[in-house]
This record gives C-alpha cells, sequence and structure tokens, in this order.
C-alpha cells in the first residue's frame, strides 16, 4: 500500500510537470551549475527502509541563482509515512531525509574550466533547517545547521565528486538529535552511446558511496551516554537522464557496512528518484 | 553646399553605422558538460537581441551564432553571457564587417561597440588586402580573461572577402 502510495505521488509531480535538482548524483555531494538568475525546480520522491518498517516523503526544492557562482535553495517535504525510529541522515545530497523544512547557500568558490565539457570545481554548502514536526522517534526536534563542502571534476565522459558534511540539532526541551557527519564518493560515467549531442538526451551511471557517522540521541539527565557513534557504509548505483531542460534521476543506496549503536536502527536500502525542471 | 556636405557625412556615418558588425560568432565554450547547461546557455543568448540563430553544441563545445543585419551586438555581451551560465569563453572565430583604421602604427578594425587589433599572427599576404575603410574578414579573436572583459580584442584574420 504504501508502495503503491509512493509511486502514485510520483505519478502525479510528472503530471503536473514540478520537478528537481542538479545534473550530478543523487546521494553524493555535487557541485550544481546554475546561471544567473536562472530557476531550477525538483521534486524527489525517497524512500529509507529499516528492518521493521519504511519511510516514503515527497521532498520540492527551488532552486535560484543568485550568481553563477552562489545559488540559494529552499526545500519542504510531505511526509508519507514516517519512521518510529529514523536513521540519522541527510538522505539526499540537496535536502533532508527527514521533515525538516531548509534553506541553504551554495557557493561555488573554486572552478577551473579547462577543456571543452571539463572543468574542477568546488562547493561549499551552508544551511539551516527547522523541522515540521515536534518529535522524530520520540525525541523532541529542534533547528538544525547543515554545512558541507565538495569539489568534483566534470567532463563529457567522467564525472568524480569527493566531499564531506556536518549536521547538527539544537537542544529543544531537553532533548537533542544525535548529530551527523558525513561524507560521500561518487563516480560517473557516461557511456559513447549516450554522447548524442545536445538537444538529444544524456544519460549518465554514477556509482555512489556514503559514509555517515550519526550521533546518538540525548536526553538532560542521561546517566549513560556514552557519546558512541554509529558507522555506516553504503554504496549503489543511480542513473541521470537529461533532456533539454528537463533531469531525472533515479537510485538505490544499500548498506554494506553498519556498525551500529545498541539505540540505532538497521537499514534495509534507500532509494529515491527526482525529477528536474530547468527555468 | 555645407549643408550637402554634411548631409554626405550623416548618410555615410549613418551606413558605416549599420554596417559595421560582428556577422556571424562560433564561440568556444569550456566547462559545458549537460544538457542543461547548454539549454540554458541557448536560452540565455536566445534573449538577446540581434540573434538570428543559436545552436550549441555540447561535443563541439561551442556555441555558433549568426547574427541579424543591423544588429548592435557586442562579442563582449556573447562572451558575459556564456560567463553568466557558469561557463568559460574561449576563442571565437568570427564574420566581421568593419571599418580598417590605422592607429598608432597598429591596425584595427571597428564596429560601433569594438576594436579589433589585427593580430601579428595574421599573414602578410592577408593583411596586405585590407584598405582604409569598409573591410569583411573571417578571423579567431584570441582569448580574454573572462573577469576582464574590455571592447578591445586581437584579431587573427583568416579570410578577407
Amino acid at each position: 500500500m504504501k508502495t503503491y502510495f509512493l509511486i502514485l505521488g510520483i505519478g502525479l509531480l510528472t503530471l503536473y510537470q514540478v520537478e528537481a535538482q542538479g545534473h550530478g548524483p543523487i546521494y553524493g555531494l555535487q557541485t550544481p551549475t546554475l546561471a544567473k538568475g536562472g530557476i531550477n525546480m525538483s521534486a524527489a520522491g525517497m524512500s529509507i527502509a529499516t528492518e521493521d518498517d519504511a519511510s516514503y516523503m515527497l521532498r520540492y526544492t527551488f532552486f535560484y541563482g543568485i550568481t553563477e557562482d552562489l545559488q540559494v535553495t529552499l526545500t519542504t517535504p510531505t511526509v508519507i509515512e514516517r519512521l518510529e525510529n529514523a536513521p540519522r541522515t541527510r538522505g539526499n545530497s540537496m535536502m533532508p531525509s527527514n521533515g525538516d523544512i531548509e534553506a541553504a547557500l551554495w557557493y561555488r568558490f573554486f572552478s577551473n574550466a579547462f577543456g571543452v565539457g571539463k572543468r574542477f570545481e568546488s562547493t561549499a554548502i551552508l544551511g539551516v533547517s527547522a523541522p515540521t514536526e515536534d518529535v522524530r522517534g520520540q525525541v523532541n526536534v529542534g533547528n538544525s545547521i547543515h554545512g558541507a563542502i565538495s569539489t568534483g571534476y566534470a567532463s563529457r565522459t567522467w564525472y568524480a565528486w569527493l566531499g564531506g558534511g556536518y549536521q547538527y540539532y539544537f537542544e529543544k526541551d531537553n532533548q537533542q538529535l544525535g548529530d551527523l557527519p558525513y561524507a560521500s564518493m561518487v563516480i560517473g560515467y557516461r557511456p559513447d552511446v549516450f554522447m548524442g549531442d545536445y538537444p538529444k538526451p544524456d544519460w549518465r551511471v554514477f556509482i555512489e558511496s556514503l559514509v555517515e557517522f550519526p550521533g546518538d540521541n540525548k536526553y538532560t539527565g542521561q546517566q549513560n551516554f556514552t557519546d558512541e557513534r554509529s558507522k555506516k557504509v553504503l554504496v549503489g548505483p543511480s542513473f541521470l537522464g537529461l533532456y533539454g531542460a528537463w533531469g531525472i534521476s533515479f537510485g538505490a543506496l544499500f548498506p554494506v557496512v553498519q556498525d551500529l549503536t545498541p539505540k540505532a536502527i538497521k537499514e534495509n536500502y534507500r532509494v529515491s528518484i527526482n525529477l528536474s525542471y530547468w527555468l | 553646399m555645407k549643408k550637402i556636405v554634411l548631409l554626405i557625412v550623416v548618410v555615410v556615418f549613418g551606413s558605416f553605422s549599420s554596417n559595421a558588425q560582428i556577422q556571424k560568432i562560433d564561440q568556444e565554450v569550456f566547462g559545458m558538460d549537460c544538457a542543461p547547461c547548454a539549454y540554458g546557455l541557448e536560452r540565455g543568448l536566445e534573449k538577446l537581441d540581434g540573434l538570428e540563430k543559436v545552436q550549441v553544441s555540447l561535443n563541439d563545445g561551442k556555441a555558433y551564432l549568426d547574427l541579424a543585419n543591423n544588429n548592435n551586438l557586442s562579442l563582449r555581451q556573447i562572451q558575459e553571457e556564456v560567463k553568466k551560465n557558469g561557463f568559460s569563453a574561449k576563442n571565437a572565430e568570427i564574420v566581421i564587417k568593419g571599418n580598417f583604421v590605422e592607429q598608432d602604427g597598429t591596425y584595427a578594425i571597428q564596429t560601433g561597440k569594438e576594436t579589433f587589433k589585427i593580430a601579428e599572427a595574421t599573414s602578410t599576404n592577408l593583411r596586405s588586402r585590407l584598405k582604409p575603410g569598409i573591410v569583411k574578414v573571417k578571423g579567431i579573436v584570441q582569448d580574454e580573461e573572462d573577469g576582464n572583459l574590455t571592447n578591445k580584442w586581437k584579431l587573427n584574420i583568416t579570410q578577407v572577402y
């Protein structure tokens, strides 16, 4: 039933031509480009499955290019099904996985376009978010801040990004969600068969990996808090298709390492799909 | 008599203004790797007044532009649009009609907005075919720093019409 709900939601989004994110990976940090004055709208459907249950969420994101090197984003969720004990994760490179409304600045502080279709670039991200729910996994949810840095190489054939970030939730009513240091690495490739010139569609495939070190939640007066962290490594494929102003990407991550603290929840997989449109 | 001379000057100047212009630009673009990148650049260029045809090629890394008759566009505007889209404008092959002049021992072709100084790499043979007045040439405009664009360029002429 939940799966049907997700498919229905994604179908509706397609029908109404609402759209999604950058032209890079889904889960890994990237270095998106947007023209000065450019607008990108995206809609994403995402799910995280644990041993016991699965979450389903739709998320809408608006991107605006203040300059060619600075863009602002605003993302809001529609949570269809929450997890009782949600894993702490970003869930997506450009948006939170949980019910947070997030505004962020993306600053491309380095860019070197050194050949046809080729460039090195680095981007810093700073975001603030506010929760849409009071309690998450039986813990009061506060506002949070997120910072990350990503550097990458793009060409017509190969892509690679390396990045790291940190999300910190503020305490609310003597309770605090655990923080999240994480890192990501992405390798991308576009086969010759998809090397058709614009405006023909082009596709690229990515292998994405994500390493997360989520901290446990804290409670005031907690006696047995050890400040230990879970360690997760997730790997999976994603695909990106671009046609004119449209983009669609979808992919999945599967845990290959889960060294969890006693209160952390074990994951089975994450899946995501994004639809994008550049105005 | 003075009125006639003035009229001739006005007519000649008016004629020069409408003729001196860039007619075609093949602008090399570095760093453009995806369809939405090309779409964004194409759309941005199409918004500029004076372009008759715009075609962007990802595989060539170029924007092919045909400019309208009596356009008032400058190469600087084109390259600034490329930069605005987050990419780097490099060499450009242009077809230009302009006023060939000598200034302080150097030769240049002037349009209404820009000056294209003849690069030393231009062959003596081609240079010798240029006479003062309106000329039409094809050539490669050498790359300038994206953040430091002016209205002055160096042009290596490859063909004189």
